[in-house]
């Protein structure tokens, strides 16, 4: 069984798809264990398939039995070993801590919403798993279309945001299947490997570069890489708390994750940074990315919004440390990769339990919160902290290979952006902090307001989320173990 | 902005052009995507899968993977038009209209008022149309037609152009005919929501199952030759019949899927009336 790992991540959950489906004109309460059931399964698959690929290496699997270049082949290294397995927990801690939120957002719509996100899932399992270029685009094709249905479900206003983003979102991916399009007239072949082995005659062509700008390109509208985010705030805030709390996290990881497997696999560092002398154009728009995402964050007066503004900026962190073109900075954006999908989740699952007890996520909605839910703000900190990059939180770890990696390029202004973006999180989170733990004030004449009696949300939704703000800990304190054991064997040798 | 919109565009329509000055020359037999697999797809495809039809055996074996999700798409755009537009419980409309088939008297009814149960009224839409005996004759003649039509383009998909996508649309085009002629409650007593809705993932699973059928008898997944103990026939032609059996769900899955969302669309989610 352990030879059918790599598909079994992507086919039980698609099938479960279908079953949930159908349960949902049958039996509804089938579909919340048939979802629990298939992630649990995509979950240990992965854990199994990362442990088959540190013990014996590359795993590659033949689809319908034929051998590339022929048929399309799963190709899974220790660098898709890592995200599959980041890619299916997050979105199985996240389905049971908002199991709550979906029934009470969608009473009779659960199962089809069930059924979207698992096909969401799906789709970015297979883009993460799959070693051929073109069944990359159709799962991106998968993603983006369950994403919006998603998006589009929230507030009043998710439909004009949504839309905005299938606009955007359509035309990155038409720019990356272009760009393939253009590797398949030069090339001939869609397998990565294959078109690895056969470009480098090419590295002169113009068809060439201009694939893989083009590809950049498209795979940096998906991420909202500066400045090609105006579409991810107000999706992401007007989304559904189970929606953003799954999309936010995964989509932008996933999409870098993308972008690395470009350009360490399909296209190699050699190309990419060698024959191009990119590098420090993209840093440098990596810089303003950083720079705007936390100077606009600090404009909002909404938690939800603040945070997808700091997701902008946390691209820009990956993005950077990939093109810094250095080992230790391409082992940051790696390792950010994990952290941020973690912490990611961390802050939108806090924001998802305030939503369900305050309804609201303004900072006025906010007051009090620390004696009113203090196991959700208590995740919170753990949280702000990562994302702030305080040790032994994991956030620090990443942010520390990404300063490591940018002295070595001496890239300086990255070095900075990185810690006035630090900074800038500081801020923002210690103000949150306040406004949570000081206000409301009491007034001058001495009677104080009653202390609000404590009122958690559901344990369904807290313990999840418990258990995310340990592993934030526990990565951060095993960061060690995780880079010397996979991160450094995804890194091509080449690569210094 | 529409200015800078204008100049971007020019900048990567140019870029683009500029790119493909290294391309091969147009219709270049010597060109790399021609040289490099197709020659195998061309020479193979009947030994390999006993199709005729290589563009058929490249779709739904060589990269039938691809084609696999390539269903899931469609079956996720008519989920996304029904989660998204659907209203669930919606109520009959104030005022209803029936016509005396008799005399073509049209009568109105306020909410709660009932109609002597009789033969000779008929349930009309709020836009009330003319009824036209041509147009409802001549469509009831040709649907059959379609439909017989539609079930050979996916049965002949192996030796002809055609398949389970082309055959799907003509039949899903079949019931939004009958739709379109009569009225949407006319196409709802055929083909009811709920059967639409419960089809749609059906013909999809078809796929997904019969690839996994052939991970569960031993070999990879969709590699259909794993069928050829269950079928009794040798490999090569067990192949051809896998792909014939997921032709049939993908034409389940996207005739179901175009009704869905036909059904959604015209009626704007409330099921009573429309197109």
């Amino acid at each position: 069984m352990s030879q059918q790992y790599p598909v079994l991540i992507v086919i039980v959950p698609l099938l479960s798809a279908f079953a949930i489906s159908i349960a949902g004109w049958v039996n509804k309460r089938l579909c919340f264990p048939i979802i629990v059931t298939a992630l649990g399964v995509a979950v240990y698959a992965s854990v199994g398939l990362l442990l088959t690929v540190l013990e014996k290496g590359v795993v590659i699997y033949h689809l319908g039995g034929w051998p590339p270049p022929v048929g399309i082949a799963y190709y899974v290294d220790h660098l898709n070993g890592l995200v599959l397995v980041v890619v299916s927990l997050v979105a199985l801690l996240n389905v049971i801590a908002c199991k709550k939120s979906i029934e009470l957002e969608f009473p009779d719509k659960a199962a089809p919403f069930y059924t979207l996100y698992i096909l969401m899932v799906t789709g970015l399992l297979g883009i993460v798993v799959t070693g051929d270029a073109f069944n990359l685009y159709v799962l991106l094709e998968i993603a983006a279309l369950t994403g919006y249905g998603l998006l589009a479900m929230g507030e009043e206003r998710a439909p004009l945001s949504t839309l905005n983003y299938l606009y955007m979102g359509t035309i990155g991916a038409c720019f990356y299947l272009l760009g393939v399009g253009y590797l398949y007239i030069v090339t001939g072949s869609l397998n990565m490997v294959d078109i690895a082995r056969l470009l480098p005659p090419l590295y002169q062509s113009k068809a060439v570069l201009a694939a893989f700008i083009i590809c950049m390109v498209g795979v940096w509208l998906k991420m909202a890489f500066f400045p090609l985010h105006a579409w991810l705030p107000n999706a992401y805030t007007h989304a559904p708390s189970a929606a953003s709390s799954l999309i936010a996290p995964l989509v932008t990881k996933v999409m870098v994750y993308v972008m690395i497997r470009l350009i360490l696999t399909v296209f190699t560092p050699e190309f990419a940074f060698a024959t191009l002398a990119l590098n420090n154009v993209v840093v440098w728009l990596a810089v303003i990315a950083i720079v705007m995402g936390a100077i606009l964050a600090l404009a909002e007066r909404n938690l939800k919004k603040m945070l997808t503004f700091i997701i902008v900026a946390e691209v820009g962190y990956m993005v950077g440390g990939a093109w810094l073109g250095n080992r230790a900075g391409m082992t940051g954006a790696i390792l950010h990769i994990v952290n941020d999908a973690l912490m990611t989740l961390c802050v939108f699952l806090v924001v998802g339990n305030i939503v369900y007890k305050v309804k609201g996520y303004a900072f006025e909605d906010l007051q009090g919160l620390f004696r009113k839910m203090p196991f959700t703000m208590g995740a919170f900190v753990v949280g702000a902290m990562s994302i702030i990059g305080v040790p032994p939180t994991c956030g620090f770890f990443s942010k520390w290979y990404l300063i490591l990696g940018a002295l070595q390029a001496g890239h300086y202004g990255f070095v900075a952006a990185l810690i006035f973006s630090s900074l800038v999180s500081v801020v923002l989170f210690f103000r949150i902090f306040e406004i949570c733990y000081y206000e409301p004030f009491s007034d001058h004449h001495g009677h104080d307001h009653p202390p609000e009696p404590m009122d958690e949300a559901p344990l369904l939704m807290v313990v999840p989320l418990l258990i995310v703000a340990v592993i934030l800990i526990l990565v951060g304190l095993y960061t060690g173990d995780i880079v010397n054991h996979v991160i450094k064997f995804a890194i091509p040798e080449g690569l210094v | 902005m529409k200015i800078i919109g204008l100049i971007i565009t020019i900048i990567t329509g140019a870029f683009l052009v500029y790119a493909a000055v290294d391309f091969p020359a147009w219709a270049d037999p010597n060109s790399p995507a021609s040289t490099y697999l197709s020659p195998y797809f061309i020479e193979n495809s009947m030994k390999d899968t006993s199709v005729p039809n290589f563009v058929t055996s490249l779709l739904a074996d060589y990269r039938g993977f691809d084609t696999m999700f390539e269903t899931t798409v469609i079956f996720t755009a008519g989920l996304v038009c029904f989660i998204l537009l659907r209203i669930s419980g919606g109520k009959e409309p104030e005022t209803r209209h029936y016509r005396h088939v008799l005399t073509g008297v049209t009568v109105t009814l306020k909410e709660g008022r009932k109609i002597p149960a009789s033969e000779d009224f008929e349930r009309i839409d709020d836009l009330w149309t003319p009824p036209d005996l041509i147009i409802k004759t001549g469509c009831r003649l040709m649907i059959p037609f379609i439909q017989l039509f539609a079930l050979y383009v996916i049965a002949h998909g192996h030796s002809s152009p055609g398949g389970g996508f082309q055959g799907g649309v003509i039949l899903g085009a079949s019931i939004i005919l009958l739709a379109i002629s009569h009225d949407l409650r006319t196409a709802l007593e055929r083909m009811r929501e709920k059967v639409v809705a419960i089809l749609c993932p059906v013909g999809v699973a078809i796929y997904a199952g019969t690839g996994t059928l052939c991970l569960l008898l031993g070999l990879n997944f969709l590699d259909y030759s794993a069928l050829a103990s269950v079928l009794h026939v040798d490999p090569i032609s067990a192949r051809s019949h896998g792909i014939l059996m997921v032709e049939i769900g993908v034409g389940i899955a996207v005739m179901t899927t175009m009704i869905w969302i036909y059904n959604n669309i015209s009626s704007a989610g409330k099921y009573n009336q429309g197109l």
